[in-house]
């Protein structure tokens, strides 16, 4: 039996897994009858439906012919989610003044196009025009410079 | 009649003092441009632009909030068209042919379009609410909870048929978002749920942070790997407005989502939200050539918008008449209301006669006010669209970041949005949609309370969705609408059989 | 040598002397509000906030950071720099049920916090629908403890004020009902006027519109007097049942190790929000209760906190409740 589809095989086997980890984590939760559903009774049946579609995904990969597996690059990913992460991180510590042009600049590297001083300048334009657009003309309650003006 | 006119005759009155009118114009304004950066929707904008209002005298803040409101549905349109990023559920419908006519040219067709058709759903709306607001109040009581489950039984529906690829994988996906949305802490018992143990997620996955997510960042990572097509716009703009042609297109869609999203809307519960969708799959279905939808129909546009403002201005009609919110933003609407001493209730409508049809009247005006603002802007935006993507994706970027931050203070919320948009990558990956999964996550969270709490009250019986009329008549139509989705695709698949 | 270290201790003590010598405040205070925008804890937050920027000369700003029924937004002002520019509005159930309420919490409301003062308080009233079969209290109780299987009790959530209350409501008659649980007073009010669940305990802010338009009949009110929003609802005091007193009171809270001075001088502009006559009447618009001067020291404070917890504490555990 040879895959037709790979694709198809791969999204029903993340189906599964997902729904394999819900069921794990809602393990110690109650079931509970009917009448009085406990917390548990939703994730779980629908952690059981996830695992039967998965398959049936799977299995009609097997059966249809379909689109193959598609690469998974990884500067992009790494590049744009870690510029979030780092963003996250930084916001509170050390501000939006600086958290702003690393995000941009992490960003950016994601494209091999980037040129550091143009991504630079453009980072640091565009976070003061947010500084000044969220924090004074909005009053949002974002840190901005705590190390240099205290908030 | 003579009632109404009187009524509304105050309304404009009080609406169309030179302090209202400008109130009207700032919220607007303001609230189109905030609810155009993504990452933030309509309730984080009205929660940051809450304390603009605190200056003004009751009536006239009411009408800036009201001015932002719908400033930011219509900003979160523009959005959800431009950059494929919809900024609340409503839009999530709007960026499936809306981004796509952005990226054939067309934006400023596609822009203009949801701008006209929302100012005539608005406009019909609000006569709606005008002459018919108690009578309706009465209809939206009738829904409980077996009723509500029903309803969000029939939007799952749609929620398959509007998915372009396999039913298959649509149905799998939308139960994938369903599980999502079981993950925080459970209603009754108050146990957490697969929560994994962090605390951020206790109180369940943020629509935002998931929508960031699985549709901003997945897109973005989706686009830095096609680089033939990821500059939104190749070549010359087009027209920036619709043509004759498309307005002929546009006008029975408009009329029908109208309808559909004006009596949605009333549902207290966010019945709102279904508005779109149910005018997508109308629209889709009665189509003569339905394969056109998801890759730039204009119908497909038309007609969510109209339903998407229909359902936000009646949306206040429960607000008005009952001093209850039907959702979150009427919820802030509410304090807002509280914080300038008027107390939203079955009184507000005798008592205080300026302030309610004052609003009312302004609703209209705000209509207006938004497409005198947008339809010149479209050219502003789609010129914004030239700017070379390798500067505008770390623009985007950076609003998702503080878009998702300010809606709780929270660093953590940023965090997980970048969690989600690997899985967006992954479902891009394995050929999956994003569109349904987030709609199955929406409708999830209502649906298990609804369910719960029907089971509770009629204590444990499941024939009571089928026994109360109006809860069955739903589900009737639902397996009708499952039945025309999935039919087709069996005969496909009878055809292929046969021919091997 | 001894000169070079002289002058650089004079510097130092210059600049030391400089920077506390700013008078506080000298730059704008967070108010954390663990809750939501615009519900009854926000808004009264906001009202008073307003007033309180006057006073001290800087922006009291909002920011609202909500989950958890509110713990979310209490832990992380518990764990914020005791300067004196974050404080946080506790309630009722951040600072009084929680304890019982949420095992793993972090913090101790009497001993985590520097307590400011007293805000204003909501009273509770007990509600039912429009056309429940009782003339007064005294026959609601009798109806709902002989029809108890029957009765749907409805709540916006465990470790809501709506749950918490109408707990201790049943503790104190003695009967257990079906609750059916909603997200949020909005949903549960909109089911009560439609007549799908018979009652519940809530704010008086969020039922006092409908109360006067007869969506909803009200029982009682659980204060020793009766509310001048509702002057014709009788306490429960006048209606037979002394024992149900509870308001959802809100009070202001400062990191624990914040200097003294600085909670006086807050406390101070607490104070002087709450005497300020137009602040007063938008707080009793609401049906806000003003705590009296004698209540509104942040000394009086600390010992409500440690009462409210103890009280809080037996009758949740009676019910066997806990959100973990």
């Amino acid at each position: 039996m040879t895959v037709k589809s790979p694709q198809e095989v791969a999204a029903g086997l993340f189906l599964i897994v997902v729904a394999a980890i819900g069921l794990w984590q809602g393990a110690e939760l109650a079931a509970g009858s009917l009448n009085q559903m406990g917390p548990g009774m939703l994730p779980r049946a629908l952690s059981v439906i996830l695992v039967v579609l998965g398959g049936a995904l799977a299995l009609d990969g097997f059966l249809e012919k379909g689109a193959g597996l598609e690469r998974w690059h990884v500067r992009g990913p790494v590049f744009i989610l870690g510029a979030a992460v780092v963003f996250g991180l930084l916001v509170r510590p050390v501000g939006l003044a600086i958290a702003g042009p690393v995000a941009v600049l992490l960003g950016a590297m994601a494209d091999k196009g980037t040129k550091f001083v143009e991504t630079l300048v453009f980072g640091v334009i565009l976070t003061a025009f947010c500084v000044g657009l969220f924090k004074y003309a909005l009053g949002l309650p974002i840190p901005v410079a705590p190390w240099l003006l205290g908030y | 009649m003579g009632d109404l006119l009187g009524n509304l005759a105050l309304g404009f009155s009080t609406a169309l003092s030179i302090q209202n009118i400008l109130l009207c114009f700032t919220g607007c304004l303001v609230g189109t441009l905030i609810g155009v950066l993504p990452g933030v929707g309509p309730i984080a904008t009205i929660a940051m632009l809450l304390p603009l209002t605190f200056k003004v005298d009751p009536t006239g803040a009411l009408i800036m909030l009201a001015g932002i409101y719908y400033g930011a549905q219509y900003g979160g349109s523009t959005t959800a068209i431009l950059v494929n990023i919809p900024g609340e559920a409503t839009s999530v419908v709007t960026v499936l042919d809306g981004h796509q006519m952005a990226k054939q040219g067309r934006a400023g067709v596609a822009l203009g379009t949801a701008a006209i058709g929302s100012f005539i759903a608005g406009s019909v709306a609000t006569v709606f609410i005008a002459a018919l607001g108690k009578p309706l109040t009465e209809l939206a009581l009738l829904f409980g909870p077996a009723e509500y489950f029903s309803l969000m039984v029939l939007g799952l529906a749609f929620a398959v048929v509007l998915a372009r690829g396999s039913v298959l994988k649509a149905v799998a996906v939308i139960f994938l978002g369903l599980l999502l949305s079981t993950v925080g802490t459970d209603l009754e018992t108050g146990e957490e749920r697969l929560t994994f143990g962090i605390p951020d997620l206790a109180d369940g996955i943020d629509f935002a942070v998931l929508a960031m997510g699985i549709f901003g960042f997945a897109e973005i990572l989706r686009n830095l790997e096609n680089p033939e097509t990821r500059d939104v716009v190749r070549g010359a703009i087009g027209r920036l407005l619709p043509s004759k042609e498309d307005l002929k297109r546009s006008l029975a869609p408009i009329a029908r989502g109208t309808g559909l999203g004006a009596i949605l809307g009333i549902l207290p519960g966010n019945g709102a939200v279904l508005g779109p969708f149910a005018s997508y799959t109308l629209e889709k279905k009665i189509a003569k050539d339905p394969s056109r939808f998801g890759k730039g129909a204009i119908e497909g546009v038309a007609g969510p918008e109209a339903a998407n403002n229909a359902g936000a201005q009646t949306a206040f009609i429960p607000l008005l008449t009952l001093g209850i919110p039907p959702n979150a933003v009427m919820a802030l609407m509410v304090g807002a209301m509280t914080i300038h001493g008027v107390i939203p209730g079955p009184q507000v409508m005798t008592k205080n006669p300026s302030l309610f049809w004052g609003m009312i009247a302004s609703m209209w005006i705000g209509n207006l006010m938004l497409l005198i603002i947008n339809l010149p802007l479209v050219g502003l935006w789609v010129r914004l669209l030239k700017v070379p993507y390798r500067l505008m994706f770390p623009a985007i970027l950076l609003f998702c970041c503080i878009g998702i931050y300010s809606i709780n203070n929270n660093p953590g919320d940023v965090i997980m949005t970048a969690f989600f948009g690997l899985a967006g990558y992954a479902l891009y990956k394995f050929g999956f949609e994003p569109a349904p999964l987030l709609l199955g996550f929406v409708l999830g969270k209502l649906m298990e309370e609804t369910f719960r709490q029907a089971m509770v009250i009629s204590r444990g019986s499941f024939m009571t969705f089928v026994e109360r009329p109006l809860s069955g008549a739903l589900l009737a139509i639902t397996a009708a609408i499952l039945v025309i989705a999935v039919l087709p695709n069996v005969r496909k698949r009878r055809e292929e059989a046969f021919q091997e | 040598m001894l000169t070079r270290m002289i002058a650089a201790a004079a510097a130092l003590g210059l600049v030391a002397g400089v920077a506390t010598a700013q008078p506080y405040p000298s730059r704008p205070i967070t108010l954390i509000v663990p809750f939501a925008a615009g519900g009854p804890t926000d808004v009264v937050a906001r009202i008073v906030g307003e007033h309180m920027s006057k006073t001290l000369g800087q922006q009291v700003v909002v920011e609202n950071v909500a989950g958890a029924g509110g713990t979310t937004g209490i832990t992380r002002g518990a764990t914020s720099k005791g300067d004196g520019y974050t404080i946080m509005m506790g309630h009722m159930g951040t600072h009084g049920a929680a304890p019982a309420l949420y095992p793993k919490l972090k913090y101790d409301p009497t001993k985590d916090f520097a307590p400011i003062g007293l805000a204003a308080g909501t009273p509770i009233l007990i509600v039912a629908k429009k056309d429940y079969p009782a003339k007064d209290l005294k026959e609601f109780v009798a109806h709902v403890k002989a029809n108890a299987a029957k009765v749907n009790q409805a709540h916006a959530g465990v470790g809501s004020v709506s749950f918490t209350t109408c707990t201790l409501f049943n503790h104190q008659i003695g009967t257990k009902f079906t609750q059916v649980a909603f997200r949020g007073t909005g949903p549960a009010l909109n089911a009560m006027v439609g007549g799908q669940v018979d009652f519940m305990c809530d704010q008086i802010v969020n039922l006092v519109e409908q109360i006067k338009g007869g969506a909803i009949r009200a029982y009682a009110i659980a204060t020793p007097e009766r509310s001048p929003a509702l002057p014709d609802v009788p306490t429960t005091k006048e209606a037979g049942m002394p024992e149900y007193e509870v308001s959802a009171w809100n009070a202001l809270f400062a990191p624990k190790d914040t200097p003294a001075a600085i909670v006086a001088k807050l406390n101070d502009a607490l104070d002087k929000a709450l005497d300020d006559p137009g602040t007063r009447q938008r707080l009793h618009d609401l049906g806000g209760v003003i705590p009296t001067k004698a209540g509104r020291t942040s000394a009086s404070l600390g010992k409500f906190v440690e009462a409210e917890v103890a009280r809080w504490n037996p009758v949740l555990k009676a019910a066997g409740v806990t959100a973990e």
